[in-house]
């Protein structure tokens, strides 16, 4: 029986799977990566281009193809999987390089002495415990002297003196002042220029301008305080909170009207609020003065409780008036 | 074209109050057709919503004027009243001032009324108030404020000075093009 035959097809069927090249194609299944290092013959590149690109994209997908399938598999619910390798091909960076940190005040000083860093532990050893303890932190060691139970008070020391109290500020004086040179660390390093800074500050200062209940509407003005540019104002009776610079023309003239009323109200009360007595007949007399020299200066309610005998607010005018209500 | 903002209305608000007082009101809530006021240009119109509501589709550089122009607001913010909101002024005056035919044609040129020039004045007006003019025969002249109460003026000559000029009719003719 000749299956020489046989044997010659299925090879045949084959060969398409085997990809024969002068240099191997270098295969990196981690990153399922096929390159192809070959020199690019020239005449099938000018003669049909595209082909010439189908067959190399071809090679290089049978390639990496017939790579997974020599890799050893697992079993999932899904098939066979393939277990890729490590990726050997270097990709480059895609970001640059992070700068390096710029040296703290201590550390330049460090290096220009030629001390060694030298890592605290965290834990030290306690004597009286005879344990290793926190240096700080859950029952640190730097909090020893202020929970002891018992202290030792110097000879002059004032009738208050609480050494414990004494302890616990120095440890907190000590974190403050770490702060302190942390945040100049961060100011020394910090690369922002000053318009940079003034900027932020401005921003910041705008914000909070706008951050009280009232949405810095009933703020006090301090004086040499710009008018914030730029910054959109609420909408008062727009539905949709919508951010305007001005009120829309075409909003209803009802709500508009209201507006404007309770506004008139608000200024009428304010008003109100600050009148003072109109002024009398009397001319040259300084009301105000008088009731407070006349009543040695316990004010004219007290005053025309006395001349009325106790059945108050007689004649009295108010200190600077609430009275005149009349006028209008 | 725009309505005016809180401020805006403040001030346009206590600059009118001052000569209407409380009558405002009547000038914000009509009972006729619903009146609004609107800036355009540093202008301050009083207008009803309808030729409003036309005007909004009028360009801004091509919308001369609306309604009725009350003032204008100065580049430092303050609200000046012009005369030709008199109508409404005149309409809900809280204190009035009558002038004598003889002192008409001074007060139409912009100058102060003095004592001589006055006719009647409303009782208990008191100082530093905004006062509409009219003359003998109840036409609105313009406006002014006060010099002194109603109870001052008595004792004052008849060259004093009783009302400031603050806007008369004559301006009409002599402001003619920056006024509306």
């Amino acid at each position: 029986m000749d299956v020489s035959n046989i044997l010659a097809t299925h090879a045949a069927k084959f060969q398409s799977v085997t990809v024969e090249k002068d240099t191997p194609l270098e295969i990196d299944a981690g990153l399922l990566l096929a390159s192809d290092p070959n020199p690019i013959e020239e005449e099938t590149y000018k003669e049909n281009l595209e082909d010439h690109l189908q067959s190399l994209a071809r090679d290089g997908a049978q390639a990496l193809i017939s790579a997974l399938f020599s890799l050893p598999t697992k079993q999932s619910p899904h098939g066979p999987l393939a277990i890729l390798p490590r990726p050997v091909f270097q990709l480059p960076r895609a970001k640059p390089l992070p700068k390096p940190k710029p040296q703290t005040k201590w550390e330049k000083f460090a290096a220009a002495k030629g001390i060694q860093h030298k890592v605290r532990d965290k834990k030290i050893w306690d004597e009286e415990k005879q344990d290793w303890v926190n240096r700080w932190g859950r029952n640190g060691k730097n909090r020893e002297v202020e929970e002891q139970w018992i202290h030792e008070v110097p000879l002059n020391a004032d009738v208050d003196y609480d050494p414990r109290k004494v302890a616990r500020d120095e440890r907190k004086e000590r974190i403050a002042k770490n702060e302190k040179k942390h945040q100049q660390n961060i100011a020394r390093s910090g690369t922002a220029s000053r318009d940079e800074r003034k900027s932020e500050i401005e921003k910041t200062l705008a914000t909070t301008r706008i951050s009280t209940a009232s949405m810095g509407k009933f703020d006090k003005r301090l004086e040499g305080e710009k008018k914030v540019r730029g910054v959109k104002r609420k909408c008062h009776y727009s539905q949709n909170l919508k951010l305007s610079q001005f009120d829309p023309n075409e909003a209803s003239v009802e709500s508009e009207k209201k507006a404007s009323l309770d506004l008139l109200s608000k200024m009428d009360s304010d008003k109100n609020k600050m009148r003072r007595e109109p002024r009398t007949e009397e001319g040259d007399l300084n009301v105000r003065k008088a009731v407070k020299f006349a009543s040695k200066g316990r004010g004219g309610i007290a005053l025309g409780r006395e001349m009325s005998g106790g059945r108050g607010r007689g004649g009295g005018r108010g200190r600077g008036g609430r009275g005149g209500r009349g006028r209008s | 074209m725009r309505p005016l903002t809180e401020e805006e209305s403040k001030a346009v608000f206590t600059k009118l109050a001052n000569y209407i007082g409380k009558n405002l009101v009547h000038l914000i809530d009509r009972p006729d057709e619903p009146y609004c006021f609107r800036l355009h240009r540093d202008r301050v119109y009083y207008v009803s919503e309808s030729s409003m509501r036309l005007g909004i589709s009028i360009a801004r550089p091509n919308l001369v004027s609306l309604g009725t122009c009350f003032g204008k607001f100065s580049k430092s913010g303050k609200f000046k009243l012009h005369i030709t909101s008199l109508d409404y002024v005149a309409q809900y005056a809280k204190y009035k001032i009558w002038i004598k035919p003889n002192g008409e044609m001074p007060f139409l040129y912009g100058n102060h009324v003095v004592k001589a020039h006055l006719g009647r004045i409303t009782e208990d007006t008191p100082e530093h108030q905004g006062v509409v003019v009219f003359s003998m025969k109840d036409i609105p002249l313009g406006f002014g404020v006060t010099a002194r109460s109603t109870v001052d003026t008595r004792k004052l000559d008849p060259t004093a000075i009783i009302v400031f000029h603050q806007a008369d009719v004559g301006e009409y003719l002599r402001d003619e093009d920056t006024l509306f």
